[in-house]
């Protein structure tokens, strides 16, 4: 029973070892092969994904060593997008009301006129 | 027959008559018979007035149901018409608000700017500041174009297409007509002229526009003066600039076209696959140049749209053409919607083949156009229905890749795409639902690989 539970996590931690190292060859397979990488095949396409997954996962490193250290996280130029969402929301409701408020000075100059 | 019926009937007779000796009386060769009586309809299109111009229009993207010389002619259909008096303009103005356009705005000018077949446009300036959607300020004297949808346009074009659409009953009654349904043709139109003539929608998109780009100083759209726009009336910031069609004097005053056309085409990619609702009447004069390099998007009247759903099939259509895999174009183009009648499949898979195989120009970039447009002609020819967006989708991705390699010929508009779709295809792959569908089967598929 020992000799199983230590033969699966032996395979496992294999599993884990065999993936990382392929990982990390499809996502320098996948620097090289820069913009037009795609071309070459299904292979390719995936090369290019873990590149991209590679970039976002240094960006994310980055953030949580500065959060670590208690800095402030590195300020991307990036704000909030569910917040600007929102401002923009609000922004289309007040060019809403513009439009209806002129809708109803016209009716009111009809009126008078 | 109605006064308008007889109308439309003779001028249509009449520029087929006048095409007849250029047709050779029907017994020129194929392509040049057709390329006659295209011409001749084209023409009598633009005789016509607004209805058919748009309709034209409408043809021009199609071309799995029309002819490559009827697309090729209504493409080149001039949407410019003679400019309405400005009382007329003014009328409408004074309708829609109840006072002068100079009470509105100062310094409105007569002489207008732009005249097509729906609205005119004229360039006034703002009374006083206005805070738009998103954006900064425009201050008070701020140049503004005032687009304004010309008077009867919307009676005349309704009016037209009911008759139009009589008409095309009869034809089907009486089967003059097999490959194109022109009833649901002209259904459609009046669906994307509805949108049309609502100036309001216009400006809601460009306000979108503006934000969805609101990352990028490379890309803008108009800002929209709400508190100047009805249905009728649409009044946004001027955008000084050169049309793409006048590329060449941007390019004396130095603005570096090579780089604008790459990041164009990414613009384009992004609306498609990142936002899912893009620009589908992209054409040299709705694009235009700023002195400061920026690419400013106008005219927003027609607008595709997709569902996340619908991004990841139109991706996955991008990479048969990447792989050359006729199967996958065929499974993912019928998840949007279309559908392969099982007798016809060998004849579009085998098609398929060989227009992927002619995919590829001599300095290795791959034509989209020739993949994109010969796809929808293969449908076309075996009777497949091509759902309208799809076609719409194609036929804009067509567009912007010859407005782009016009500017730079070496473009691959494929790989412009790239880092899109692969994200696109990264997210799906990602999808919960998906992962609990697949994961036993990948699963098996890596126990299988251990022990062998």
């Amino acid at each position: 029973m020992t000799d199983d539970v230590m033969r699966f996590f032996a395979a496992w931690m294999l599993t884990h070892e065999a993936a990382d190292e392929g990982l990390k060859a499809a996502v320098s397979r996948g620097d090289a092969a820069g913009p037009g990488g795609m071309s070459g095949g299904p292979d390719a396409f995936v090369d290019g994904l873990a590149a991209l997954v590679a970039e976002e996962k240094e960006k994310l490193k980055a953030a949580l060593e500065a959060r670590a250290r208690g800095e402030e996280p590195l300020d991307t130029g990036q704000r909030d997008p569910a917040l600007d969402e929102l401002r923009f929301e609000v922004g289309e409701m007040r060019g809403r009301l513009d439009a209806i408020e002129a809708q109803l000075e016209t009716i009111l100059r009809t009126l008078r006129g | 027959m109605g006064s308008r019926e007889r109308q439309i009937t003779l001028t249509i007779a009449r520029r087929l008559a006048g095409a007849l000796p250029a047709a050779r009386f029907g017994l020129a060769p194929g392509r040049v018979r057709r390329a006659a009586w295209a011409r001749a309809l084209r023409r009598s299109f633009e005789d016509l007035g607004p209805a058919f111009v748009k309709l034209g229009q409408l043809i021009s993207v199609r071309p799995d149901e029309f002819s490559d010389e009827l697309v090729a002619e209504m493409e080149s259909l001039q949407d410019s018409v003679p400019p309405l008096p400005a009382a007329a303009i003014r009328e409408v103005i004074q309708a829609e608000f109840g006072a002068d356009a100079d009470a509105l705005w100062d310094g409105f000018d007569d002489e207008p700017v732009a005249s097509a077949s729906i609205a005119q446009v004229h360039r006034a300036r703002l009374r006083e500041a206005y805070r738009p959607v998103w954006g900064d300020v425009l201050p008070a004297g701020a140049d503004v174009a005032v687009k304004v949808v010309r008077p009867g346009a919307e009676a005349t074009v309704r009016g037209d297409l009911a008759i139009a659409r009589r008409m095309a009953e009869g034809l089907v009654r009486r089967r003059l007509v097999r490959r194109v349904d022109p009833v649901a043709l002209l259904d459609e139109f009046a669906e994307s002229l509805d949108r049309e003539l609502d100036l309001r929608r216009e400006g809601r998109f460009s306000d979108r526009f503006r934000f969805d780009f609101r990352d990028d100083a490379r890309v803008t759209s108009p800002r929209v003066v709400w508190s100047r726009t009805t249905a009728r009336v649409l009044t946004m910031e001027f955008v000084e600039g050169w049309r793409l069609s006048e590329i060449d004097a941007a390019r004396a005053a130095g603005v570096d076209c090579f780089a604008l056309a790459v990041h164009g085409a990414t613009a384009f990619m992004r609306q498609v696959f990142v936002y899912g609702r893009y620009h589908a009447d992209l054409h040299p004069a709705n694009l235009f140049v700023t002195p400061e390099g920026r690419i400013a998007y106008l005219d927003f009247g027609i607008v595709g749209y997709l569902t996340p759903a619908e991004r990841v099939n139109i991706t996955q259509v991008m990479a048969a053409l990447v792989y050359r895999d006729a199967e996958r174009a065929l499974r993912y183009s019928d998840a949007l919607g279309v559908h392969v009648p099982a007798d016809r499949v060998e004849a579009v898979r085998s098609g398929l083949g060989r227009l992927l195989d002619g995919t590829t120009r001599a300095d290795g970039t791959r034509d989209f156009a020739h993949f994109g447009l010969g796809f929808l002609r293969l449908l076309g020819a075996n009777g497949v229905a091509v759902p309208s967006g799809y076609g719409l989708l194609i036929k804009s991705l067509a567009t912007v890749e010859g407005v782009a390699r016009a500017l730079y010929p070496e473009i691959d508009i494929v790989d412009t795409a790239r880092p899109f779709t692969t994200r696109v295809l990264g997210a799906a792959m990602g999808d919960p639902a998906r992962l609990r569908e697949r994961l036993p089967a990948a699963l098996r598929a890596a126990l299988r690989e251990l022990t062998a």
